[in-house]
């Protein structure tokens, strides 16, 4: 599907409500997380807002005998799943939602199903005016110094293009560099001129707390540095951990944890962007450690950063963890600074190992969508002095493996890459 | 592993035991140790095989494939075609079907355990079958069937060591007092409120005739306990599962075991050094197990030891975030290894026909010689059964 990089789109009530009513069309099990990303239309970025309207336009593109013979066999193992006698919420994703589907003996059949309708509707939606899928993307990914990392890829490389060289010179030309590629491409050269991109296109997601201060003025971003957010973590740990051993009762804790504002708890950065402050709830929400590691953190945030708002720039940093406490490392979900009295002893054998996959499954999350051909993936070791490089089919820098370049001609390829 | 640490971890492990003897008013020296054929089952947490059983993952298993890969039979295709969460996994293991249960283990398996079978109908008395766990994600329901036939009265024991250390860290901190070694009287109330109050409640166990736990041993618990947390090495929870059941076996020989060890499962969080550590712990502590059966008379030279993944976890670039999680519908989730040693084995080989999980149940009922259960698996080729 085609998607067009447009500004913000608001919609109002009668738009939704027809929006609703296409997705009521569509089989029960494919409208829950369409009708919870309509109920949250103000927190979506541009990009989502203007997929879903994309897909509606392809649903609204079927005639209703067409549609029928479209989702009829998707209905047909909703039957069989016997979903109408579930308790199966279409308002939103749900846990029992996602646990119901999983232990049918149809699930597998059924997930075909809905990727086929899926695709169907995607592939009927009307070409876009000229997107910005052809445009150079980069993803920066920075391993400080504290990270004891020998080689970046270790036995192979994350793709075939890819190479890794030595870099000689401080890593702040390439960051700046990074910054300056956030403008739109007509800007360059200019002061700043002209209609400045969303801030969803830009996202610096800090281990500690060091990018976000290097933010250059006038450039929107998405900052989010892992270590500012330290006390909105804690209380939103605490909550989470309140989940007790049971479906239904967890999906309504959740609900009001992602109902809560949290007002006193954000750090000032975030207290004026609402629609990045649910992203990071969300984030929480999702699992996958970000509450609880760093790395974790921003591993899953940029990867969700990337699906959910395609960004031109997104730069990654990762960090320090520290070791597993004696004893308290065996509930390892708990607040390990609150449980135990003991000090904090820093990992960075074990961070480093971390932190290399994760930086990989940064680049892998941008594969996956049509952007990612087009995507320069470069990740520096300040650790090893090393960094490794994928550029777009047909951009190659020309750096031979093991090579040495200086970090201000790595800045200035950048810069011609992304112009 | 420092060896005082380790004992301190015998130790609560020992004193666990006794607990459950002296609330049953049972003597270890009636305990038979009997003779006989003897089934140990070792799951594992999701393991991929690139982490194991692969060129690049052996270093993270060095016991397992030398020691014990030489003298097993080796099944390196076995394949989980059910719902691969923790409980539904497990119970699928223990009942020979494919188990499609709240993930969360708020129902009993839907058809008869191996449990329920060997009780009933080797007239097995209930120490003779445990379940012992490290996994959160389980419950007690998982020791018996919903059938009717069978059910909780031919059930295991069941018990998950770990949670009685969890939820003594958790309770202590979430009343404002955070675990510290000097804080010796902070953890003694958690400790009897979890194993006297609740009477197992809190904990999640399920053993027969229980009644409440006696309060002189809860303070030696408590000391080993905070020993413990003085000592500044990690204490894992498949340390403690893995002591408690080697006391299991030193005290009632059963005549079937199953162990399920998590540690690994701190991949769900993120770190992939400390899920790569679980998978260390878990190879190293199968090994003890090993040893430990070839040193207990009422186990050695009668024992078969099966030890397996539930699943794998899901492949790098998914949508499901790779490593951290194990519900992706794909190969690297789904095909998985088994590795079985013992007396059912008479030429170690490995065998490439991919086998199911179902067909574990199987094999173990004909270990047994149980008659006309109308499992679906086959048994598993290669064993001597």
């Amino acid at each position: 599907m085609s998607v067009p990089h447009l500004p913000s789109s608001p919609l109002d009530e009668a738009e939704l409500r027809a929006c609703r009513d296409e997705v009521g069309r569509l089989p029960i099990t494919m409208r829950p997380a369409l009708n919870q990303q309509l109920s949250g239309w103000s927190e979506l970025f541009p990009y989502e807002q203007n997929r879903l309207l994309a897909f509606i336009s392809g649903i609204r593109s079927f005639s209703p005998a067409q549609f029928e013979t479209l989702t009829g066999p998707l209905r047909d193992i909703e039957f069989q799943m016997d979903v109408a006698h579930w308790n199966f919420s279409t308002k939103a994703d749900t846990m029992e939602n996602a646990s119901m589907l999983a232990r049918s003996p149809f699930y597998a059949e059924w997930r075909k199903q809905v990727e086929r309708v899926f695709a169907a509707i995607e592939s009927a939606v009307p070409p876009s005016p000229s997107g910005r899928s052809n445009s150079n993307r980069l993803i920066l990914i920075l391993l400080p110094e504290s990270l004891p990392v020998s080689s970046i890829w270790g036995r192979k490389p994350w793709h075939r293009r890819g190479v890794e060289f030595r870099i000689d010179g401080p890593t702040s030309p390439v960051l700046q560099a990074a910054m300056h590629a956030a403008l739109p491409p007509r800007q360059k050269g200019q002061e700043y001129s002209g209609p400045l991109p969303d801030s969803s296109d830009f996202w610096m997601i800090d281990a500690d707390a060091v990018l976000g201060g290097l933010v250059l003025p006038g450039i929107p971003a998405s900052v989010l540095d892992y270590e500012t957010m330290r006390r909105f973590r804690d209380e939103f740990l605490a909550e989470v951990n309140t989940v007790p051993k049971d479906i239904a009762a967890t999906d309504e804790i959740l609900a009001r944890i992602r109902r809560k504002e949290w007002e006193s708890l954000w750090p000032r950065t975030l207290a004026s962007d609402h629609r990045l402050r649910r992203f990071v709830v969300e984030v929480f929400l999702s699992g996958n450690g970000a509450l609880i590691f760093s790395d974790a953190f921003v591993q899953w945030a940029a990867s969700e950063a990337i699906r959910r708002a395609r960004p031109r720039v997104l730069v990654a940093r990762f960090g320090l963890r520290s070791k597993p406490k004696p004893f308290t490392s065996i509930a390892i979900f708990e607040n390990q600074q609150k449980i135990s009295a003991m000090h904090d002893e820093p990992d960075p054998q074990g961070s480093a190992v971390d932190a290399l996959i994760l930086a990989r499954y940064i680049w892998l999350s941008a594969q996956r969508y049509p952007e990612g051909e087009r995507t320069c993936c470069l990740c520096l070791s300040q650790a090893s002095g090393s960094a490794c490089v994928i550029a777009p089919e047909g951009s190659a820098p020309g750096w031979a493996a093991g090579a040495t370049v200086r970090s201000d001609h790595v800045a200035s390829w950048l810069t011609r890459l992304m112009t | 592993m420092e060896w005082n640490r380790r004992d301190l971890l015998k130790t609560a492990a020992a004193l666990v035991l006794e607990q459950w003897a002296g609330a049953r008013h049972l003597a270890f020296a009636q305990a038979p140790g009997g003779s006989g054929r003897k089934v140990i089952v070792v799951t594992c947490g999701g393991i991929r095989r690139e982490d194991t059983f692969a060129e690049e993952g052996l270093a993270n298993i060095p016991h397992l494939h030398t020691e014990l890969l030489a003298r097993g039979v080796f099944y390196p295709h076995v394949r989980n075609d059910g719902v691969t969460s923790h409980y539904n996994t497990i119970s699928s293991i223990l009942s020979g079907n494919w188990q499609r249960l709240d993930d969360w283990g708020k129902s009993r398996p839907a058809s008869p355990t191996i449990f329920e079978y060997l009780r009933k109908q080797m007239r097995l008395r209930p120490e003779q079958v445990w379940f012992i766990s490290s996994n959160k994600a389980l419950t007690r329901q998982i020791g018996a069937s919903s059938v009717r036939e069978y059910g909780p009265d031919y059930g295991a024991n069941v018990i998950f060591p770990k949670q009685l250390l969890i939820n003594a860290v958790v309770r202590a901190a979430s009343e404002g007092r955070p675990v510290h070694g000097a804080d010796r009287v902070a953890v003694k109330p958690e400790l009897e409120a979890i194993l006297n109050l609740d009477n197992y409640d809190g904990l999640g166990w399920s053993i027969s005739d229980a009644s409440a736990l006696d309060t002189p041993t809860l303070g030696i618990i408590q000391t080993a306990i905070d020993d413990l947390i003085r000592t500044n090495a990690p204490a894992t929870g498949d340390e403690f599962t893995f002591l408690v059941s080697t006391e299991v076996m030193r005290r009632f020989a059963p005549s079937f075991l199953a162990i399920t060890f998590s540690d690994m499962e701190v991949a769900h969080f993120g770190s992939y050094s400390l899920h790569l550590g679980g998978i260390r712990t878990v190879d190293r502590l199968v090994f003890e197990l090993w040893n430990m059966i070839q040193e207990l008379p009422a186990y050695k030279d009668q024992t078969t030891l099966l030890v397996m993944p539930e699943f794998g976890r899901d492949m790098d670039g998914s949508t499901t975030n790779g490593f951290f999680n194990h519900r992706q519908n794909s190969e690297s989730t789904r095909d998985t290894w088994m590795l079985c040693v013992g007396e059912a084995v008479r030429t170690p080989t490995g065998i490439e026909e991919p086998v199911l999980q179902t067909d574990v149940c199987t094999t173990i009922a004909r270990m047994f010689e149980l008659k006309k259960l109308n499992l679906p698996g086959k048994p598993l080729p290669g064993l001597w059964l």
